[in-house]
């Protein structure tokens, strides 16, 4: 038996799997604050005592927590000081020199997790090659941390200019610092991502010291508490790039841990891919599209993998704009987050269009159908005056809606200034925010050198698959599907990720003066750095799965692309394919080639891995079973006029049966809208397949 | 064309009715909102890819390009969001000439492409190459193609050949290649002729023509999207949505000037000009008239002889940024954003530059231009105005070769302190108007035979104020190769300070020397080019920015570090 288990902002979701039959069990509790852990021990004192499973039977355990970032954005990390080589103390502070928008006058940086104060340098220096030019005066590195401990320092971050290429100054300072402060928690940079570039070396590095210690005491009370109830297994926890680390892995990097959350959808689409195709249903290009309440996230997952990128921003000043945040050049599943969920708030703009988010009701106050005091229209209001949600039926009926307040908002805020019906208003709300996930989901194809249209869509989130349908035919897209357990789908991603460790290495060289030898020891001892991690996490050697590739560009340019490594021994004779594998993935993002341009090579990457949890969902049912699947009709706004729409209810859906659209699948969780001339059937798993035909 | 007819180009573009009633009511607010949003999707997805094929660094790293998407008359619908701004309304002006003097609208066919990098037309120098593709969609009454409208971009290019980009080109001639409105492709074939002449007359023909192609394929994607977009609509044509975004767009703009009090504001600003004897004067004149501004710059220096010179679309595109960003950041970019802008300046003077006066580094006097405007404006709208930024940016290009032989050009940006603004200190090492990444390094280091000393914050060199001017920074790098390394520098405010509002101090002055290895300290010019020996380091000292209101008796704040982050 395993169990996932996921913190979120509102609530904290629990799946427990009996791998050989394949059956689940859910869960859903309140997160709890301050401390989570409050919220984690009911949720799995509810699922084991329901299931009748004592935690002793549960032999893993994998957590994905928020506690990470909202460390970072709340500023609730440890005091933390930061050793640099002398004369670059204000790196952090610096950064690289841009504003994120260049009309806002009165913008504000994002502030160093650092202050001056505690940021050191000391003398060293090493340069390009790793030849060190001044060697470190541990005197002063001594000296610098007894002061910073006496004024209540907790963490210190350590990150000198090139200790990427020579990490020996680096790891001097540590092991004094460790010697000395053994209560300290010491983060290398060596360590913690060995990448050129001292801004961004410097951030994560700052940024792993400032939530260690927090973390650490977090993980410590987490197994503790679990031990205390009896389990005796393993945990395992999720990182950003939908890889799982050990306990020791996440509490050394817990920088690593700030996506592990949305990381979870992309894995569980991974794992809901295999599932298809062995029931034959091929979907080999996926696009993972989450709504909730505040954002929309969508991800790509290709031939049974998700997109990694290492372009990612921790504390964004403005949540929606690239380079307001803290750069960790860590690896995280490549997402868009845009501003459009079921709370996000419609309104006319200064030039008198109708625009929908990026601000949110979220759930306090909420929409303006909760009656909690939202007065402004949102998602979820136009989605119920549609007719799309059921006001008798959110959340299973747990939660009723105010058909009259919706209507009252969109009114009053929207249709009468427009001189519009509430409808009309209330569909140009659904429009607009279909559009913006649309455009956003497009543009993110279309960097990748992709076509959206051969891509099927996998939707989950309580809004997703409310408005799954139409984003899907603004794409272009043919086939969606709506999984089962897409209200707990990031814990049940947890359940499917296989362990990993990403080795990394800086070295900037051209191709033609590649010192081959010396290429493949590194390389070699990289990939049993990975192993002996695996190892230790309790893999056999044969399970284990190695991927280099290395981040190359024509020499002068300033972006790198991913280039997939051929395997074994590296010779000039792998030249030929390195140049091919590097001009496939240009022409494919950019569409050309630059024949006669020499290639550059400046990060090398190896990923090792354990085999992603092999087992077979089992046919699932949720509590009442009804026989009919037909629950009634309603009038639902289509566009231009009311259609009286049938409504299904999805767990008495027969697997196999086609219903035609237009129709509604009602569920506890969420809701699945399908328009006119699409069909949906339901396949012997429990997920909902929509196909839709061009002219729908 | 003559250049006296850029002279009053604002007043010509103004022609179109301005008002609601004399549009067809064809797209309700959501229609609009949904086709407006998705017009500006277009030119971003075009503008995304010329970005990550440029090999030029100021283009890549600097989004030192734009793309327009305009409608039959040239006039511009949606302009690409992550532009600097020198390229405000340049594009628009640009095919609007070409219309009118080059190519009537009766010889564009399918497959034309138009290049040119006329200063006067473009950007304001050679570098700076715009690509104009018309686009055809449907048939007319006879049967022809139909023009619908166009799509350009213009982008800095790796090199145009004449003499290494700087300040100190004589005349317009020794910048290099002219490049006159052409058809770069006719009908979908290539002007070999032309493209043998770029080839032969370029540093880097490879990159050159590489980022030229890249133009012109940014452009096909836009045509692509749009065409696609068209059919999704029903869309014959785009000029009916472009009147309806530009009516918007107008009107926010009118209705937020209107807000401002009426009056003439002025302002005088000296600055380094050669950073030795030749200062040069802004003066600018500002009028706010119910909902339309004037900007005259009557009474500024004369050309220079060095290459600062500026014309009159580049001028304006740097006056009407900063009065965009005070009254309606939020408005996207196109023609109706600008049509109540209004920019002066006499002929023959610095910011409006004629034949033959030189333009290479005309960025030094255009990114400067806020900087007299801010100070007007300060006087009608103090609240949301910025104190002066210690530098828009400095540039130095370094070229040499490696120990090995390899050679190398690299291109340094180095950012001064921010303004105060009210209710906010200025931010450390930020650029304005400018926006440009530094160079990390490590990344420096790798590229060029160099060792860097030091790249450290300044303390108190951002000006004191309730709302302190942000700190500039200290940056030293050694020559630690065997060959002498090539610069070429661009600074500003060595002599000057970057002023501070209502009481403000203004910041500290930068200093540029070298350092000898016998430790002596040398010259070397503000603007123009040196020879760095190998064991000497350049050391650079950038100025800080200007405090908004008049420093209080608390403790100075500091913008430099952040208590708040552990209270």
């Amino acid at each position: 038996m395993k169990l996932g288990i996921d913190i979120g902002g509102t609530f904290t979701d629990l799946v427990l799997l009996d791998e050989h039959s394949g059956q689940m069990a859910f869960g859903k509790t309140l997160t709890t604050y301050p401390d989570p852990l409050e919220g984690i021990l009911n949720g799995v004192a509810q699922i084991t005592q329901e299931r009748g499973v004592p935690l002793a039977d549960i032999t893993t355990v994998v957590h994905g927590t928020t506690l990470v970032t909202n460390a970072v954005i709340e500023r609730k990390g440890a005091r933390t000081a930061l050793l640099t080589t002398r004369g670059f103390e204000d790196v952090l502070e610096i950064g690289r020199e841009m504003r994120y928008d260049i009309y806002d006058l009165f913008l504000s940086m994002p502030k160093p997790l650092v202050p001056r104060p505690w940021r050191i340098g000391i003398r060293e220096r090493v340069d390009k090659t790793g030849r060190v030019l001044q060697p470190i005066d541990l005197a002063e590195v001594e000296a610098a941390a007894d002061r910073l401990v006496q004024r209540g320092v907790q963490s210190i971050a350590v990150c000198f200019l090139h200790a990427f290429a020579n990490p020996e100054h680096e790891r001097a300072a540590g092991e004094l610092l460790r010697r000395k402060y053994p209560h300290l928690a010491v983060s290398l940079s060596s360590e913690v991502l060995p990448e050129i570039r001292e801004y961004e070396r410097t951030s994560a590095t700052a940024m792993n010291a400032y939530v260690q210690p927090l973390t650490q005491d977090y993980l410590r009370r987490f197994k503790q508490a679990l031990a205390k109830r009896g389990f005796q297994g393993q945990i395992l926890i999720m990182n950003s790039a939908g890889r799982l680390t050990t306990l020791e892995g996440a509490q050394r990097f817990p920088v690593q841990l700030l996506e592990s959350g949305p990381a979870g959808g992309t894995m569980a689409s991974v794992f809901f891919q295999k599932q298809l195709a062995s029931a034959g249903v091929e979907l080999p290009q996926l696009l993972a599209f989450d709504m909730g309440g505040t954002t929309a996230k969508a991800s790509m997952v290709r031939h049974g993998q998700p997109e990694i990128t290492h372009h990612f921003e921790a504390a964004r000043e403005r949540r929606f704009k690239k380079g307001s945040g803290l750069p960790v050049r860590i690896p995280v599943i490549d997402m868009i987050e845009i501003g459009a969920g079921g709370g996000s708030i419609a309104r006319l703009n200064a030039l008198g269009l109708l625009t929908v988010g990026p601000d949110s009701a979220a759930s306090q106050p909420g929409p303006a159908c909760y009656g909690r005091g939202g007065q402004l229209p949102t998602v979820t209001d136009a989605d119920l005056v549609l007719g799309f949600l059921n006001e008798h039926y959110f959340l299973g009926g747990t939660m009723p809606l105010r058909r009259d307040l919706a209507e009252r908002a969109i009114e009053k805020h929207l249709a009468r200034p427009l001189g519009i019906s509430v409808a009309e208003a209330a569909w140009g709300i659904h429009r607009i925010v279909n559009e913006n996930m649309a455009n956003a989901a497009r543009v993110h194809i279309l960097e990748k050198g992709l076509d959206p249209r051969p891509f099927s869509m996998l939707a989950f989130g309580g809004a997703g698959p409310v408005h799954a349908f139409a984003v899907a035919r603004l794409l272009g897209l043919s086939r969606l599907v709506v999984p089962s357990g897409a209200g707990v789908l990031s814990a049940l991603g947890f359940l499917v990720s296989p362990i990993a460790t990403e080795v990394v290495f800086s070295h900037v060289i051209p191709l033609d003066r590649i010192d081959w030898p010396a290429l493949n020891e590194r390389l070699a001892d990289m990939e049993r750095q990975g192993r002996r991690f695996l190892q230790e996490a309790g893999l056999e050697a044969g399970a284990i799965e190695v991927r280099r590739v290395a981040e190359a560009r024509y020499a002068g340019q300033g972006h790198e692309i991913t280039v997939v490594l051929p395997a074994g021994k590296l010779s000039e004779a792998s030249l030929p394919e390195i140049s091919r594998n590097f001009e496939q993935e240009y022409t494919l993002r950019y569409g050309r080639v630059l024949p006669h341009m020499p290639l550059e090579f400046v990060t090398w990457r190896v990923v090792v891995s354990g085999p992603a949890p092999q087992w077979q969902l089992h046919q699932q049912v949720r509590g009442h079973l009804s026989t009919q699947p037909l629950k009634g009709k309603r009038p639902v706004f289509w566009g231009k006029e009311w259609l009286d729409t049938p409504v299904l209810d999805r767990y008495a859906m027969p697997s196999g049966e086609r219903f035609r659209g237009p129709c509604i699948v009602e569920e506890y969780e969420s809701t699945t809208v399908v328009g006119p001339q699409a069909v949906v059937w339901r396949d012997h798993f429990g997920n909902l397949i929509v196909e839709i035909s061009e002219e729908s | 064309m003559t250049n006296s007819k850029v002279g009053c180009f604002r007043a010509m573009t103004a022609t179109i009715p301005n008002t609601d009633a004399s549009l067809p009511h064809a797209f309700n607010a959501i229609d609009l909102s949904i086709l407006w949003s998705r017009l500006i999707s277009i030119v971003d997805e075009a503008g995304t890819t010329l970005q990550r094929t440029a090999f030029s660094s100021v283009t890549r790293e600097s989004a030192d390009f734009a793309v327009v998407l305009m409608d039959t008359r040239g006039q511009s619908l949606a302009q690409s969001s992550v532009s600097v701004p020198s390229f405000l309304g340049v594009l628009p002006f640009l095919v609007k000439a070409l219309l009118r003097d080059y190519f009537p609208p009766q010889q564009w066919q399918p497959g034309d492409v138009v290049i040119t990098n006329d200063p006067w037309l473009c950007a304001g120098h050679k570098p700076d190459i715009g690509i104009v593709s018309p686009i055809f969609y449907g048939k007319t009454n006879d049967g022809r193609p139909r023009l619908i409208g166009f799509i350009g971009c213009i982008a800095h290019s790796p090199d145009i050949g004449g003499t290494l980009w700087g300040a100190n080109a004589r005349d317009f001639y020794e910048e290099g290649l002219y490049l006159p409105p052409m058809k770069l492709f006719e009908a979908g074939q290539r002007n070999e002729t032309l493209f043998r002449l770029i080839e032969t007359n370029v540093r880097a023909p490879q990159q050159t023509l590489g980022d030229i192609l890249a133009q012109v394929a940014a452009n096909d994607q836009g045509i692509r999207s749009l065409l696609r977009l068209m059919e999704e609509y029903g869309l014959t044509e785009i000029d009916t949505l472009g009147a309806h975004i530009i009516a918007a767009s107008e009107k926010a703009m009118r209705d937020a000037i209107r807000q401002a009090p009426d009056g003439t504001y002025c302002a005088e600003y000296e600055a380094d000009g050669d950073g030795l004897n030749r200062p040069v004067l802004l003066k600018c004149a500002l009028t706010i008239r119910g909902d339309e501004i004037w900007v005259d710059y009557t009474g500024t220096s004369a050309a220079h002889p060095l290459a600062i010179n500026a014309v009159l679309n580049y001028v304006f595109a740097y006056t009407a940024y900063p009065i965009k960003c005070v009254f309606s950041p939020e408005v996207p970019n196109n023609e109706g954003s600008f049509r109540p802008i209004h920019v002066w300046a006499p002929e023959g003077s610095l910011l409006n530059a004629q034949k033959p006066a030189p333009l290479g580094a005309r960025n030094v006097t255009g990114n400067l231009l806020y900087a007299p405007v801010m100070l007007a404006l300060s006087q009608a709208v103090p609240d949301r105005v910025q104190a002066d930024c210690g530098a828009a940016v400095w540039v130095m290009v370094l070229s040499g070769r490696h120990d090995d032989g390899r050679e190398f050009v690299e291109y340094l940006f180095l950012a001064g302190g921010y303004g105060g603004r009210k209710g906010l200190p200025g931010e450390p090492t930020l650029c304005y108007p400018t926006n440009v990444a530094n160079v990390p390094v490590e990344v420096f280091e790798n590229d060029a035979p160099v060792l860097v000393l030091e790249k450290k914050l300044l303390p108190h060199s951002g000006g004191a104020g309730q709302y302190p001017g942000g700190a500039g920074q200290r940056f030293a790098y050694r020559n630690i190769g065997q060959h002498a390394i090539h610069i070429s520098n661009v600074t500003e405010k060595l002599r000057h300070q970057a002023y501070g509002l209502f009481g403000g101090k203004p910041g500290r002055r930068g200093r540029l020397y070298i350092l000898t290895p016998e430790g002596r300290r040398r010259f070397t010019p503000p603007k123009g080019h040196d020879t760095l020996l190998p064991g000497e380091t350049l050391v650079m000292e950038l100025p800080g920015g200007g405090g908004y209101g008049p420093p209080t008796s608390r403790r100075r704040l500091s913008s430099s570090t952040s208590k708040k982050a552990h209270a």
